[in-house]
Formats: C-alpha cells, sequence, structure tokens
C-alpha cells in the first residue's frame, strides 16, 4: 500500500476519483465497443471491395492476355511506351470515426476516355482499348481497398489502445483505488474507536477522582 | 530478263500464288486447336517458321518466342515480295508495305520519348518496310531532333516536326493519315492503279468503320471522332461519317446496315467480335476481287493480307495456349477457322 494519509479530506477526494475512473471506464468501454462494431462493419465492406479486386484483376489479366494474343507483344510493349505511366490523382483527406482521424482517398475515377489515353487510335485495336478500361478499373479498386484498409488498420490500433485502457481501469487503476479507499475508511474507523476508548478511559479516570 | 507492265504482274502473281499454296490451311488450325503450346510450336519447326523459331529460341521462350518468330517470318516474307517484283508493280508493293516503317517510327518516337533502352525499342520493330534493320538501328542511336531530320525527305516530315507542340497520340494518327493520302495521290487512270486505289479506299473504310463504332462506344465528341477519321474512303466520305458520328450508338449501327461492309455487324455481341468480322469480311471481299483480276495487284495484296492473318491467327493460339483458354474463345478472336 503506498504512502497515502488516512484523513477524511483524502478519502473524500479519492471516492470522487473512483467515481470519475469508473464513468470514464464505462465510457472508453462504449468506446471500445462503438469501435469495434464500426470495424466489423467496415471489416465486410473491405473484405467485398477486396473480393470486387480481385476479380476484377483476373478479368484484367484475361483481357491483357487476349489483346497479347492479338496485338502480340511487340504491339502491346509499344503501346506500353506510348501511355507512359500518368500516375492517377488523389487527395488524402481526414475524417473522424470516434476520435480516430483515418484517411479519405478523394480521387477522380482513373477510367479515361480512349483520346486521353496516350495511345493512337489507328494502330490500336479495340482489345487493347479493353485491356485498358480493365485495368483502370483495377486502379480504382486498388484505391478503394487501400483506403478501407489504411482505416481498417487504425481503427484496429485505436481498438487496442482502449482496450488496454479499459483492461488497465477495469483491473488495476480502480480495484486499487479501491483498496486505497478501504484503507481509508478503516484507519478512519480504527482513529474513532481509538479516540472513544480514550474518551471513555478519561471519563473513567474523571469519575474515580 | 522481264519487261512491261503486264510481265510484272504474271511474275509477281505467279510468285505470291506459290507463296500462298505455302500458306497453313483451315485444317491445320482445326490440328493445332487440340494441341499444346509446345506441340503448336514443334508442329511450326516443320513448317516455313523453323528457321526464325531456332533463331529467337536461344533469347526468348513461352509464347515471347512465338511473337518475335512471327514477326521475323512476316518480315522477311515481305522483304522477299518486295525483292522480287519490279517495275510499277514493286512501286505499289513499296508504297503498301510503308505502313511498317510508321509502325517502327512511331515505336522509336515513343521509346525515346519514354527514355526507353534501345535494345527494348530494338525489339519492337519489325523490318518489313522500305527502311533496312541497319537503318532502323541507326535511328535508334539518334537524338529525338536527329531522327526527326533523317525523314526528312518522307511525306512524315510534316507531322513528325510537330512532335513537342501536340500530343503523341495526335502525331501517330496524323502519321497514318500521311500514309494513306500519300497512296491516294496515286494516279487511278490506269485498271491496274486504280484496283490498288480501290482496295486502299475499301481499306480505310474497315479502319474508319472500326474507329467509328470504337469512339462512338467510348462516348467520344463527333470532332474527336472525326479527328481520327482517314479521309478519302470507298463508301464513307467524310461528310457521311460527320453525319454518322453525330448518331447515337444504335441509330448508327441501323445507318451502317446499307454500306458494303454491313455483313460483318449482323451479329455481333462486343466490339472485339465485330472487329473480328470485318477482318472475315476484308478477307473474302479480296479474295472475290483477286479471282475476278488474277493478273493485278489483288492476288498479291490478298497473299499479304492472309500472310498477317496466319501470324495473327497463330500468336491468338499460341496465347491463347499459354492462358488455358478454351477452344471456343481462341476460336472467337481467330479469323481463319
Amino acid at each position: 500500500m503506498p504512502e497515502v494519509q488516512p484523513t477524511r479530506m483524502e478519502l473524500i477526494k479519492l471516492r470522487r476519483r473512483i467515481r470519475m475512473a469508473q464513468r470514464g471506464h464505462a465510457l472508453l468501454k462504449m468506446k471500445r465497443d462503438g469501435l469495434i462494431m464500426e470495424f466489423r462493419q467496415l471489416l465486410e465492406e473491405t473484405k467485398e471491395a477486396v473480393n470486387k479486386m480481385i476479380q476484377k484483376y483476373a478479368e484484367a489479366q484475361k483481357k491483357l492476355a487476349i489483346a497479347a494474343a492479338v496485338d502480340g507483344t511487340v504491339a502491346m510493349r509499344s503501346i506500353a511506351l506510348a501511355s507512359c505511366q500518368k500516375p492517377p490523382e488523389f487527395v488524402i483527406m481526414k475524417k473522424n470515426i470516434m476520435g480516430v482521424v483515418v484517411p479519405v482517398i478523394k480521387r477522380k475515377p482513373f477510367k479515361k476516355k480512349i483520346s486521353e489515353r496516350g495511345y493512337g487510335i489507328l494502330s490500336t485495336s479495340v482489345r487493347i482499348d479493353e485491356a485498358v478500361e480493365a485495368y483502370e478499373d483495377v486502379v480504382d479498386a486498388v484505391l478503394e481497398v487501400a483506403e478501407m484498409e489504411t482505416t481498417l488498420r487504425k481503427l484496429l490500433e485505436e481498438i487496442e489502445r482502449t482496450k488496454r485502457r479499459v483492461n488497465a481501469l477495469e483491473y488495476r487503476v480502480i480495484p486499487r483505488m479501491k483498496e486505497m479507499a478501504k484503507f481509508i475508511a478503516f484507519k478512519l474507523e480504527e482513529m474513532d474507536r481509538e479516540n472513544i476508548i480514550r474518551l471513555k478511559k478519561l471519563k473513567g479516570k474523571k469519575a474515580k477522582a | 530478263m522481264f519487261s512491261g507492265t503486264k510481265t510484272a504482274y504474271a511474275y509477281i502473281v505467279a510468285r505470291t500464288r506459290v507463296m500462298k499454296s505455302r500458306l497453313l490451311k483451315p485444317e491445320d488450325y482445326k490440328k493445332m486447336l487440340n494441341m499444346s503450346f509446345d506441340e503448336i510450336v514443334r508442329f511450326l519447326e516443320e513448317t516455313e517458321y523453323k528457321k526464325e523459331i531456332d533463331a529467337v529460341a536461344y533469347k526468348y521462350t513461352g509464347p515471347r518466342l512465338l511473337d518475335y518468330a512471327l514477326y521475323a517470318n512476316l518480315a522477311k516474307t515481305y522483304r522477299k515480295i518486295y525483292q522480287v517484283s519490279f517495275g510499277e508493280v514493286k512501286d505499289l508493293i513499296g508504297e503498301y508495305f510503308a505502313r511498317w516503317d510508321l509502325w517502327n517510327i512511331i515505336n522509336i518516337i515513343r521509346g525515346k520519348m519514354a527514355n526507353v533502352n534501345p535494345e527494348i525499342i530494338e525489339e519492337t520493330l519489325v523490318p518489313a518496310g522500305q527502311f533496312s534493320e541497319a537503318e532502323l538501328k541507326s535511328m535508334l542511336t539518334k537524338e529525338m531532333g536527329e531522327i526527326v531530320k533523317s525523314l526528312e525527305h518522307t511525306p512524315y516530315y510534316n507531322v513528325l516536326s510537330k512532335i513537342g507542340s501536340i500530343p503523341m497520340y495526335k502525331i501517330e494518327d496524323e502519321l497514318y493519315k500521311a500514309y494513306y493520302s500519300k497512296l491516294l495521290k496515286i494516279s487511278a487512270e490506269r485498271i491496274e492503279t486504280k484496283l490498288f486505289l480501290n482496295f486502299i479506299k475499301m481499306e480505310i473504310d474497315i479502319k474508319n468503320v472500326k474507329t467509328l463504332l470504337r469512339l462512338k462506344e467510348s462516348g467520344e465528341s463527333t470532332e474527336e471522332i472525326i479527328d481520327c477519321i482517314i479521309p478519302g474512303g470507298y463508301e464513307l466520305t467524310e461528310d457521311e461519317i460527320r453525319k454518322l458520328a453525330s448518331l447515337s450508338y444504335e441509330e448508327l449501327l441501323k445507318s451502317l446496315e446499307d454500306y458494303w461492309f454491313s455483313k460483318a455487324l449482323e451479329k455481333f455481341e462486343s466490339l472485339s467480335e465485330a472487329e473480328v468480322n470485318f477482318d472475315r469480311l476484308w478477307i473474302e471481299t479480296i479474295a472475290k476481287r483477286a479471282s475476278n483480276y488474277p493478273l493485278s495487284i489483288l492476288p498479291v495484296l490478298q497473299y499479304i493480307v492472309l500472310k498477317k492473318v496466319e501470324v495473327d491467327d497463330l500468336r491468338i493460339l499460341g496465347w491463347g495456349k499459354w492462358f488455358n483458354f478454351s477452344n471456343e474463345e481462341i476460336e472467337k478472336q481467330m479469323v481463319i477457322i
């Protein structure tokens, strides 16, 4: 038991702190439960988005294989040189979910018109368009999944942190404070009893005299 | 040894007829459809493609081996046709093959603009046109300005000199327009050249209708569509294309029913299927016209187109087998079956 002054004032303060800790504990528990609910909901959405992304990737790979088959590696290489790597444009904003700051990727759809893709129309076939379009879909899906996964990771970290706080309050801080309050109360009662006995003894001496 | 236009046509037609007899037959494709990728390569090693497959086998494997071998064989065949022809027909074939020069120039410029290693650019070259392999390789070592300057004597110089001021894809399309515009300047006074010109015009129709459908489906504006159209078609004039481009996609399909290529649009589920239909119709049309004019440039052009289709079909077959596509999927993409 740490050094503590067994005074009534200290007991009042301690009881106040216990009430506050209990209120904090209830709030943190609610936050934890809320975060878990949010996480579960987002997890389902992310699973769906990841599955869609995998599907889109498989589709894009097939379309690329068809384009390579019809137009040849030579043409594909040539077109890859033409549509030279313009990265997708996006801005990362912030959103607050129960005090957790998560990223929101504001992006324009990566899908472009044929005339914006950077390769000539007359030297390419529609299979190339189909393959490029399929990969543009994949880029959009990857960005969506990236946003969701980062949010999930941040939520998970916050859930862990909140869980640790709830546990610390529930199993360590509040019981210790309660123990201290009990100790002070016991000490105060003991002091009261001592005083009564002391008063009784004084009263007895006074009567004898 | 030989003289006169008729002799020149008779000679080259006889040569290409022999070459045509060596093309793979539809039953060969049927046989290959039931083979694995390795079996197809082994089968091709017993045909005209053996030399090219052996030549690139040390460097590539899988479908890329087939790809480069097929392009090498195509370039060799086209060069041979050009070399054995003479007189007017040689000039016409040379003009027709200039499309491969364009292909190579575009690839070199794209590569240079993207700072790609010259070795990688070299892999994309198909020396089947007027420029020899050595000339193309020497271009690879030059700077962009020098490359453009070295093409000063060609009809592409005016377009190439705009590099940097307009986007590259516009340059590419303009180059193809310059190529066709040069072909269309050939005098059509005599029946021999008139047949050639009509062939080119019909090819332009096919290219234009494919472009029209592609861009319309993608939602491009009428002006953007017109920008990509090659002037001088057989039935599709610029004015008609302008009218067609302003229609909705469904109306466009309906309006195309009155043209010579309408048969290709009778039944299709996707644009890629429509493209295959156009290619099939094109082969049928050339075959019909070539049999009507057996001693003209048409049988030669028919062989040139058939050889390209053969190479394309073999590539589709090879890649399709490599990626485990079903036979139906492969057949859907092939032109000769």
